[in-house]
């Protein structure tokens, strides 16, 4: 109450408004904003408050497996480990069972097989999303092996190529170049018809349009699918290291399922976890880098 | 003024849906060099259609266009193109824009880049050359656009509702700079657009279009501005005639509403 006289006061003390010269201080209305709810709206949390509520979230499901840990009866609790016992299970792999090489093998296999696949994709999507005929040529067989599930590939890689890591690459491959190509095509496609006629207006080649005007207009799009595609790599690496590897983070896995060490299987899921949230990241900067007139904040 | 038809459309139809839609029917008309020809009509009149055609964008079903008696045959640096849509490049800065359509025409770098700050400077966006479009508001990502069009120097400037999307006090300097621009270096302009202010104001010539078919309803020559074009927008209002023309484009609009909503 003290407070709000006060103000009332310095107001009139103050600078005269347009609405105090019109009703008189005295009887001025005072807004108040209306309280913002939790679930306001389409309303954009600050920057603190958004990382906050991010910490919350984790915190919240850290809590919760935490709880299903300790209401576990106790001979059943080393098959839901505790947040802890899995964290120090995964320095213990570090430490003692050289999961590094594990750790490199996996991102080498990723690495490697999502960029063959990209070199393939990108410029086949980009080409069938330039010119019409050979999106009509090619897509429906290509979108075809979308729906083949890539994992149902194994036992024929296995037999082509028996358990190396060809076979796990390949598997890796048929996992992503399909649906990156599909997506890539639909990037390219996406750029306005004006970008391309304004180039052709200006007297402009048709493969100086794909190359000048329509791959840096949809590389934006093409960096997001990438980054997006990969995380779906991760998904397959791990099939094909479970399958038949002697390496790598999905054999590591592999192998502790065999002694039940729930906790070291779960280290393993959170390392891919890590990895994954650290290609995110990756691809981002890379972007701001390469695209900067792409990336407004 | 010279006359001489520069552009020459020979009875161009245009089909859509084999037949189904006839965006064009029988166009011919001759359009004169350093004259600002309006493409005026309701939606649906095919002026756009007949832009893109002169463009080289679209083919006609019947007849053919012929710049200086060539046929058209496709696009080309000779006829520039402004879209109303933005299209300078969100990935060059202004300035790389300019330069793009130079570069296209195997323009060396160096008179390039000077070639590019003319324009900027022209269209009075020099302080703004190093910024990517995303940062220009839309009035200068149009004159972005229309720098790299005139910065090619072709023979024949079209426009496609260029001011379309442009708040109305921005449209109006738009005018006025396009204006500046075509007495400072004569051109051949063709603008396509639905409002009547700026059609009065920027042509010397409106063709008002009637739709379905979409033909020619008038050919109209803005005898009123004495062969002058007017440097502010608002001497329009005070010359002898003005009022008469715009009367007689609004009933023409109105006559074309009232036809539609019979059909309907």
């Amino acid at each position: 109450m003290a407070d709000d006289s006060a103000g009332v006061v310095a107001h009139q003390g103050g600078a005269e408004t347009f609405a105090q010269q019109q009703t008189g201080a005295a009887d001025a209305p005072v807004f108040r904003p209306p309280g913002r709810k939790f679930l306001e709206l389409r309303h954009e949390p600050s920057r603190i408050n958004g990382a906050l509520l991010g910490l919350i979230g984790a915190a919240l499901f850290i809590g919760l497996w935490e709880a299903g840990h300790y209401l576990t009866p106790e001979e059943g609790r080393q098959f839901l480990p505790s947040v802890g016992e899995v964290i120090y299970a995964l320095i213990d792999l570090f430490r003692e069972q050289n999961f590094l090489d594990d750790v490199i093998a996996s991102c080498i296999r990723i690495s490697v097989s999502f960029f063959a696949a990209a070199a393939i994709a990108v410029p086949l999507g980009v080409l069938m999303g330039s010119f019409k005929n050979l999106r009509a040529l090619l897509n429906p067989t290509l979108s075809a092996w979308k729906y083949l599930p890539a994992a149902s590939f194994m036992p024929l890689l296995l037999v082509w190529f028996g358990p190396t890591d060809t076979a796990k690459l390949a598997l890796l491959f048929i996992g992503v170049v399909f649906f990156l190509v599909a997506l890539v095509l639909d990037n390219a496609e996406a750029v306005p018809s004006e970008f391309t006629e304004a180039a052709l207006t200006m007297g402009a080649s048709r493969w100086e349009v794909v190359l000048n005007v329509i791959v840096p207009a949809a590389a934006p799009a093409i960096f997001d699918s990438m980054r997006n595609m990969i995380a779906v790599g991760w998904t397959y690496l791990v099939i094909a290291e479970i399958v038949g590897a002697r390496d790598g983070i999905g054999a590591m896995m592999m192998r502790a399922g065999r002694t039940l060490s729930v906790d070291q299987i779960m280290a393993g899921i959170l390392t891919i976890g890590i990895l994954g949230v650290l290609t995110d990241i990756l691809f981002r900067m890379a972007a701001r880098l390469l695209l900067p007139w792409a990336t407004s904040r | 003024m010279s006359v001489k038809p520069l552009i020459r459309a020979t009875a161009v139809g245009k089909d859509y849906n084999e037949g189904a839609v006839r965006a064009l029917s029988n166009i011919s008309v001759d359009l004169h060099e350093n004259q600002i020809t309006a493409l005026v009509g309701p939606s649906g009149c095919g002026k756009t259609t007949l832009l893109r055609i002169i463009a080289g964008l679209d083919f006609p079903t019947r007849g053919a266009i012929a710049i200086d008696g060539k046929t058209v045959q496709g696009p080309g640096p000779d006829r520039g193109l402004i879209f109303q849509a933005y299209t300078s490049f969100p990935w060059l800065t202004a300035v790389r824009n300019v330069e793009y359509g130079l570069k296209i025409l195997g323009i060396d770098k160096e008179e390039r880049r000077q070639r590019a700050l003319d324009f900027l400077k022209l269209v009075r966006l020099d302080h703004v050359a190093d910024h990517y479009p995303r940062s220009l508001s839309g009035g200068m990502k149009q004159r972005v656009a229309l720098a790299r069009t005139l910065a090619q120097r072709p023979r024949i400037v079209l426009m496609d509702e260029p001011f379309g999307a442009l708040d109305a006090q921005v449209r109006w300097e738009m005018q006025e700079l396009l204006v500046e621009l075509v007495e400072a270096e004569p051109r051949t302009v063709v603008i396509v657009t639905h409002d009547i202010g700026e059609a009065l104001y920027l042509a010397d010539r409106i063709l008002f279009f009637s739709r379905q078919p979409g033909r020619i309803k008038a050919d109209l020559t803005l005898d009123f501005k004495g062969g002058r074009r007017l440097k502010e927008k608002e001497e329009l209002f005070s010359l002898p005639g003005y009022r008469e023309m715009e009367k007689h484009l609004f009933s023409m609009m109105r006559e074309e509403i009232a036809a539609v909503d019979n059909a309907a």
